[in-house]
């Protein structure tokens, strides 16, 4: 199979690069393992905000549809359940598809392939009720399944909060939210006010020290400060955090570094989102974890990238667009989350003066 | 932790932790093995884990295998099970010119003691029905078999620690020096001194040897391996290139590649492996590959071990050899007599490492 620009994964960082060569007559093929595209976007009912553009405030189901719906009048094919799997040592892309292996060669390739979710571990964490946020999240909004009746959230980031503000809207209980640290995580000052109203208790300086129950979660007991707590739960959701998805990118023989405050080891890149290996780009939390402003303007921005690279886009409009692509990603990330802005622009930084020093040797 | 000893062994896989573990059965000497890494993680980590003898030659080599996967029952009384299966071995062919061949090969490895059986097709399928029946016949052993490469080293370490042996891991060694009598060894974490040294680094042996400006000729040789999802028991014996293992994982690999040292699997590799297997036990078509990875292997210039002193440098050994699974418990008891008595209870002659300067001459 042959096609001008191989995407994989189907989220919004994917679906957003898509649209530039897409809408230019590029031949884009996406692919995702799962059944349907739009990554975890397409479950998340939450209003986003701080968005590039054409996006305004918007839930996320909605703006999930409507990456895709912007994509169907173009040349793109969507691949459901074909999952990356290895590399041929030609360079040609292996996708595996039931039980074939479908060979794919592609002019460019981005990697948008996401991240993780983190887990936490106490004894009992592998008894059914036991989930991750996000998981909770495609078990109510995708799969319309109550995931349990009495919740507890470990983690007390912005995606805990949206999501105990779900569980609360399909009639589960929220028992508390147990947080590590001496203060919430959740910065978002509206956000803090709403969640007040719900009357959730708040355990910092807390942490499960075990799950009991006979085949399932029954029973939660927390540790704060030397203090026992027990309650009656059937659902323990983890809020641990992100981290970027590496294997595609050692597939691909991309360097990697370690970087904190971008949520761990992530490809190394450059301005255009070019990695060390140049046919291959990479955008959305893959580079980074970021907001969901970031992940569809590093898209956008990756999109370009691939564009100008294949001679499609003159020099002097990609680089007016680029620009206009990080001046928003400035807006939206740079005062959303200005660590992983400074972090971002520091790792390019650093990528590139390697990149020279290769260079001059 | 103490930074002088009597010996010190580089190198924590299944050869130098067996030899760690012969050593110190007498509990006369003070022992420390030094790893670049975990145990595991390199060589010993990424095998088959065959006990393999009937096909080895030269005979004299096939003999030193055979007392190696004799002395497994009796390494396991000492230090634990190892899952040691003797499962009997298959080689199929599969064209009638070569039955002379694996007549010779009977012929020849009798006079060593091995016996060798060469079967008809009918067999063949008789002791394995699951072999395709486009096999012309095979060489069958009893003496091989394979077993579970994670306990053996493990269980190595646990017994050579139980007789006061220290581990240094994560530990990479920079440089080695000699003085007087002082073998002074330059790692991550400090420097240790010596009266003996063993180099038991797999394929890194080369670098150790580089610091002692002694050329090891030895090549890294990668083997990809191809991992079936669980299925019911299928194969009864250890064949040439694939096993089951006892949870009904089936491990299929063939592939030899100059690679260095790395690590990546490719899709060329794994088609062609998979496709071997499907010519071997058709069954396989229906199995589903889980996952796949290499190893780096060590294999000497002419394919044989290279065991004993290092020349011009007393009181310094290596053990550096393909099949260091199947040989571990035979390398540890001769390394052990060799610097215990200064002579082996087999001549080792055939596996100094001065053959090579020979071959040159």
């Amino acid at each position: 199979m042959e096609t001008d620009v191989l995407i994989i994964g189907g989220g919004p960082a994917g679906l957003n690069a898509a649209f530039e060569p897409a809408s230019n007559g590029m031949n884009v093929t996406i692919i995702d393992e799962s059944f349907s595209f739009g990554g975890q976007l397409r479950s998340q009912t939450q209003y986003f905000d701080h968005l590039p553009r054409p996006f305004n405030r918007e839930r996320g189901t909605n703006l999930s549809r409507k990456l895709i719906d912007r994509l169907l009048p173009f040349d793109v094919d969507f691949l459901p359940q074909h999952t990356f799997v290895g590399k041929y040592k030609d360079g040609t892309i292996g996708v595996s598809h039931k039980n074939e292996v479908i060979p794919i060669n592609a002019k460019k390739v981005i990697i948008a392939t996401g991240a993780a979710e983190e887990a936490i571990m106490f004894p009992g964490w592998t008894l059914p009720g036991v989930m991750t946020i996000g998981a909770a999240q495609i078990l109510m909004n995708r799969d319309r399944v109550m995931p349990g009746k009495d919740a507890i959230i470990v983690g007390s980031n912005e995606f805990a909060f949206d999501v105990v503000q779900q569980l609360k809207d399909v009639g589960a209980n929220v028992h508390g939210i147990v947080e590590s640290d001496s203060q919430m995580r959740l910065q978002n000052s509206q956000k803090i006010e709403a969640f007040k109203n719900l009357g959730i208790p708040l355990y910092v300086n807390a942490s499960i020290t075990e799950a009991q129950g006979k085949g399932k979660v029954e029973k939660v007991f927390l540790g704060r400060n030397g203090e026992k707590i027990n309650l009656d739960v059937d659902l323990i959701c983890i809020a641990g955090g992100l981290m970027s998805i590496l294997e595609p990118f050692e597939i691909m023989d991309c360097k990697l570094v370690y970087n904190q405050a971008l949520g761990g080891w992530i490809p190394e890149y450059d301005k255009h989102f070019e990695t060390s290996n140049q046919s291959t780009y990479v955008a959305g939390n893959a580079a980074g974890i970021t907001s969901i402003g970031g992940i569809l303007t590093t898209g956008e921005l990756t999109g370009v990238s691939v564009m100008a690279s294949l001679g499609v886009l003159k020099s002097e409009e990609a680089a007016e667009r680029k620009r206009d692509l990080w001046h928003q990603l400035y807006q939206i990330e740079g005062i959303q989350r200005p660590d992983t802005y400074h972090a971002r622009l520091a790792a390019i930084k650093d990528f590139n003066t390697s990149k020279d020093r290769t260079l001059t040797k | 932790m103490k930074n002088s000893y009597d010996i010190a062994i580089i190198g924590s896989g299944a050869v130098g932790s067996s030899i760690a573990y012969h050593l110190s059965e007498t509990k006369q000497k003070d022992i420390l093995v030094i790893d670049k890494g975990f145990p595991l993680a390199g060589t010993s980590g990424s095998t088959q884990a065959w006990v393999w003898v009937h096909p080895k030659t030269p005979s004299w080599y096939g003999e030193l295998n055979m007392y190696s996967a004799e002395l497994y029952p009796i390494l396991e009384k000492k230090i634990g099970d190892v899952e040691y299966r003797r499962t009997g071995g298959i080689a199929p062919f599969f064209s009638e010119s070569d039955r002379k061949d694996a007549l010779k090969l009977a012929e020849a490895q009798a006079e060593a003691g091995i016996n060798i059986d060469v079967l008809s097709r009918k067999e063949v399928l008789e002791k394995e029905p699951a072999l395709s029946p486009n096999i012309a016949g095979a060489t069958f052993s009893q003496l091989d078999g394979n077993v579970n490469p994670f306990r053996l080293v493990e269980l190595y370490i646990k017994a050579a620690k139980k007789n006061d042996v220290t581990f240094s891991f994560y530990n990479r060694v920079h440089d080695i020096q000699k003085r007087k009598d002082t073998f002074t060894i330059h790692t991550e974490k400090g420097e240790f001194a010596a009266k003996q040294l063993i180099l038991a680094g797999g394929p890194w042996t080369k670098e150790l040897g580089n610091m002692i400006n002694i050329t090891i000729p030895v090549k890294q040789v990668r083997g990809q391996i191809l991992v079936t999802e669980p299925l019911a028991p299928l194969l009864k014996h250890t064949i040439g290139g694939i096993r089951q293992a006892n949870n009904g994982e089936i491990l299929i690999g063939y592939s030899k590649e100059e690679v260095g040292y790395d690590r990546r699997t490719d899709l060329d590799v794994i088609h062609d492996t998979a496709n071997m297997a499907v010519q071997y036990v058709p069954d396989l078509a229906k199995a589903n590959v889980v996952r796949c990875f290499s190893g780096i292997r060590v294999m000497p210039e002419d394919g044989l071990p290279i065991i004993g002193n290092l020349p011009g440098l007393e009181n310094a050994f290596i053990a550096s050899m393909h099949s260091g699974i199947t040989l571990s418990p035979i390398v540890g008891t001769l390394m052990s007599e060799l610097i215990f008595d200064g002579e082996t209870s087999i001549d080792i002659q055939n596996y100094d490492i001065q053959r090579f300067e020979k071959m040159k001459a």
